[in-house]
Formats: C-alpha cells, sequence, structure tokens
C-alpha cells in the first residue's frame, strides 16, 4: 500500500499505525480482572463494570495483543491452532469486537474503503476451521440493582426502595425498570 | 444522623450475619421480636459498636385522634427508605434490604440472586431478578421432588459451592408476600453444601416453548455475574468462585412459560 507522497511525518504515522496490516494491537492490562475459564476468558472492566466472555478464538487473540504481533502474526497464530489457513478477516472481526469492548490499548481503526464483514459472512468464510471470534459483554449491577423488589406501588412516587424506582404498567409491586 | 438520633428510641440491638454487622433501633417497645423473624439467616447478636447499616424503625400506629393513623417510617443510615401505613410491606421492605445489605457486604461467601434447589446431590441455579419467576420454579421443582435451598439468593463459598439459603419461600399473591415452609411443597430444607451440576437462566414469558440453548462456562458466568450483588465491590472474588463453581456445569439458557414444563425437563437432563 503506497502513502500519500505528501503527507507529513507525524500524520504518515498514524496512518502507518492504522492501516490494519501494520497496526500491532496491545492488549489492555489496567484495571482488568482476568481469568481463565476452560479455554475461554473472562475479564471484568474495574473501570467500567462491564464483564465480557472471551470464546476460544477471541481468547488466543486477545492473549497475543502484545504490542509486537502484526495482524498478519495473529493470524499466522490462528493457523497453527486451526490447522487451516484463515482469513485475516477473523482477525480484524475480533480487533473491532475488542475495540467495541474497551479491551485494546489503541482502538483498532479500519482502513478506508474496508469492507466489514458480518458475523455470519465470517462463519461462511472460515467454515469449520475455527470458531467465530466471540465477545459477549453485561454491565455489571451496583448493588442496588440486585435488590428484590418488594415494595408495592399505585404510582412511582410511592416507589422509594433503591433499585426499584418504576410501577410497572400498574402491576402491584415496584420494579427495577 | 444526628436529627434521627433525637427521635427517642425503645429498644435496639446489633447483630451479625455472613460477617456483616448491623443495627436496628425501634421507637416502641416490644416491637423488636417482631422485626427479628426478618433478620438474614444464621444472624447472631453481637457486641460490635460501629456497624455500616443502622435501620432505624419509627411505628406510627393509632394517632392522638379517632381515625387518624401514623406513618411507619423506615430509615437505613440517614435515607428514609419507606413511608406507609401498611406494616406488612413495612416488614418486607425492611426485610428485603437488610438482607440485601448483608449480601453485599458478606466476605466469606458471594451473593448471587438465585433461586437454588438440590437434584440428586448437585445445585441447580437459577439466576434472576424480581418478577423472573424464580420462587415459582423453585417451587414447582421441590413438588417434584428437589431439596431446598433458596428462593432468593444463591451463597457460594471460595470453592464454589452452594449453601442452602434457609428461609422460607416467599410466594407473591396478589401483591403480598406469603411465607411458606418448604414442606409446604412436600419438600425439605437442604443442610450440606452441593456442586453446581445445572444452571437454568430464564425469563418467563406467558405461553412460550421451554426450548434452551447450552452456553459456554465464560457466558454462564457472565448471567451469573448479572445477579452477583458484590461483583461491583469484589469483582476478583466473584470471578474466583465462578472459575471454581462452574467447570462441569451444564449451563442452559432460554425463555421459559409454565415452570412444569423446565421441571420434566431438568428430570429428563438429570435422570
Amino acid at each position: 500500500m503506497v502513502l500519500p507522497p505528501l503527507a507529513l511525518a507525524g500524520e504518515r504515522e498514524n496512518l502507518m499505525k492504522n492501516m490494519p496490516n501494520e497496526f500491532k494491537p496491545r492488549a489492555r492490562k489496567d484495571g482488568l480482572v482476568v481469568r481463565e475459564l476452560a479455554d475461554e476468558l473472562l475479564v471484568y472492566d474495574r473501570e467500567r463494570n462491564q464483564a465480557h466472555s472471551l470464546n476460544e478464538t477471541a481468547a488466543l487473540i486477545w492473549k497475543h495483543c502484545d504490542g509486537n504481533s502484526t495482524i498478519a502474526q495473529l493470524r499466522s497464530l490462528l493457523e497453527t491452532e486451526a490447522g487451516a489457513s484463515i482469513d485475516e478477516q477473523v482477525v480484524w472481526y475480533a480487533l473491532r469486537k475488542f475495540t467495541k469492548s474497551s479491551l485494546l490499548e489503541e482502538p483498532f481503526k479500519a482502513s478506508a474503503g474496508e469492507r466489514r464483514v458480518s458475523r455470519r459472512e465470517l462463519i461462511q468464510t472460515i467454515g469449520l476451521a475455527a470458531s467465530v471470534p466471540l465477545v459477549a459483554t453485561i454491565i455489571a449491577p451496583n448493588v442496588s440493582a440486585a435488590a428484590s423488589c418488594t415494595q408495592s406501588c399505585s404510582s412511582p412516587v410511592n416507589c422509594t426502595v433503591p433499585g426499584c424506582p418504576v410501577c410497572p404498567n400498574g402491576g402491584p409491586t415496584c420494579a427495577a425498570s | 444522623m444526628d436529627k434521627i438520633d433525637r427521635l427517642g428510641w425503645a429498644e435496639g440491638i446489633t447483630f451479625v450475619s455472613y460477617g456483616v454487622p448491623v443495627g436496628v433501633r425501634v421507637n416502641r417497645e416490644g416491637m423488636l421480636e417482631q422485626f427479628a423473624e426478618r433478620f438474614p439467616p444464621g444472624w447472631k447478636p453481637s457486641r460490635a459498636r460501629a456497624v455500616e447499616r443502622l435501620y432505624s424503625l419509627i411505628i406510627g400506629g393509632v394517632g392522638a385522634r379517632p381515625g387518624l393513623r401514623r406513618f411507619n417510617i423506615l430509615y437505613g443510615n440517614t435515607q428514609k427508605l419507606l413511608r406507609t401505613l401498611d406494616m406488612d410491606e413495612f416488614l418486607t421492605v425492611f426485610e428485603s434490604d437488610v438482607k440485601l445489605h448483608v449480601a453485599a457486604g458478606a466476605r466469606r461467601r458471594i451473593f448471587i440472586h438465585a433461586g437454588v434447589v438440590g437434584w440428586s446431590g448437585q445445585a441447580i441455579l437459577m439466576p434472576g431478578r424480581s418478577f423472573s419467576g424464580k420462587t415459582t420454579l423453585v417451587a414447582e421443582l421441590i413438588r417434584a421432588g428437589a431439596t431446598y435451598y433458596s428462593d432468593e439468593y444463591a451463597v457460594l463459598d471460595r470453592e464454589g459451592l452452594v449453601h442452602p439459603y434457609p428461609r422460607p419461600l416467599s410466594v407473591r399473591e396478589n401483591g403480598r408476600h406469603t411465607k411458606h415452609a418448604p414442606e409446604m411443597f412436600g419438600g425439605k430444607a437442604g443442610k450440606t453444601p452441593l456442586r453446581v451440576g445445572l444452571v437454568i437462566a430464564s425469563s418467563y414469558k406467558p405461553g412460550a416453548r421451554w426450548r434452551p440453548q447450552p452456553l459456554s462456562p465464560a457466558e454462564g458466568a457472565l448471567a451469573l455475574i448479572e445477579n452477583a450483588v458484590s461483583i461491583q465491590r469484589q469483582p476478583e472474588t466473584v470471578i474466583e468462585v465462578l472459575r471454581r463453581a462452574l467447570p462441569g456445569a451444564t449451563i442452559l439458557k432460554g425463555t421459559r412459560g409454565e415452570a412444569t414444563e423446565v421441571v420434566d425437563y431438568v428430570r429428563r437432563k438429570l435422570a
């Protein structure tokens, strides 16, 4: 890929960094609690109070996002694990998921003109060689959100117990939402 | 707090449950015993002078003039939690709040909002918030032969074992909570800690058919974290406990209609 000749040094560096093939993703470490569950990963983000589960493929890619490996090298790693040829789109897809979940030090930005593949397309591409990298995310509840709502209500004004602020459709008991 | 302190208190107690000290004071003599029935399981009187949570219970009752009734008011520290004429509601909200406080503060156990029964020596966990039908499912499983562990919290130790949370089932009838012993449903309460054998993450939808999808251990952990009371306060502990508890367990997610359909499924699955 040829860089625009008039790009200034800084711009050129940024462009290089943001080009998928040159990008060297680094997994975020600070503020995260990470535990392995079989081949998967469970990640808790203390800053955002979110929990993520990474399936086997996503876990493998994320664990190797060390800031030194290029996308091509990550793909090669996947190929070794799968024992089959893997499209680079799989790594891009995973990096987009990590970016969305704030699991990378620097967000992954796709290059201009790059077409985003859907999960369905990716499944067709990969076939049985490996599973599609998946990251599931939930927002961790605070204490009051985990409350069992027990207060009766006739209007939302009556719902004073933390975590149970609403009267659902005129229901008899205050509820969380 | 000073303003509440000056209201005049007839009696009070400090107790400990799951290592969490709690204070309760009432403005009328002879009322404390009634509230003690609503304290969390395993509570013991304590001499602790400092508590993180002090409940101040103002019992209203009959006013000075005929036909006049005073509100019952519940404070958790300085926060007014409830103002009501209905004593049942007062007791229920007090019980729910004190149990939640203990669940959030416990250090040696983690609490997950879930119904729990024992089946063939394994625990079945049914995580879910209010109105997700936990108690209905628990009651139906007891009728089918399960042992009762809890209809409110799954209590797990550091090894991932599930302990009983010995309170009567709280059944909602016409917006009111009625307490029932598990014997009412033909079962009995479990006493020994169990390994997690099955997790059923279901939501109730009238008329829905139960076609559950299996979840991986990490996905199942998310379903439990979503209902873990102290996840924000002690994520390392919660995640470590779940890491120990879930391998080997079957984890299912889906929408359910009638509880009996799930019970039939469990019977076949764990036969």
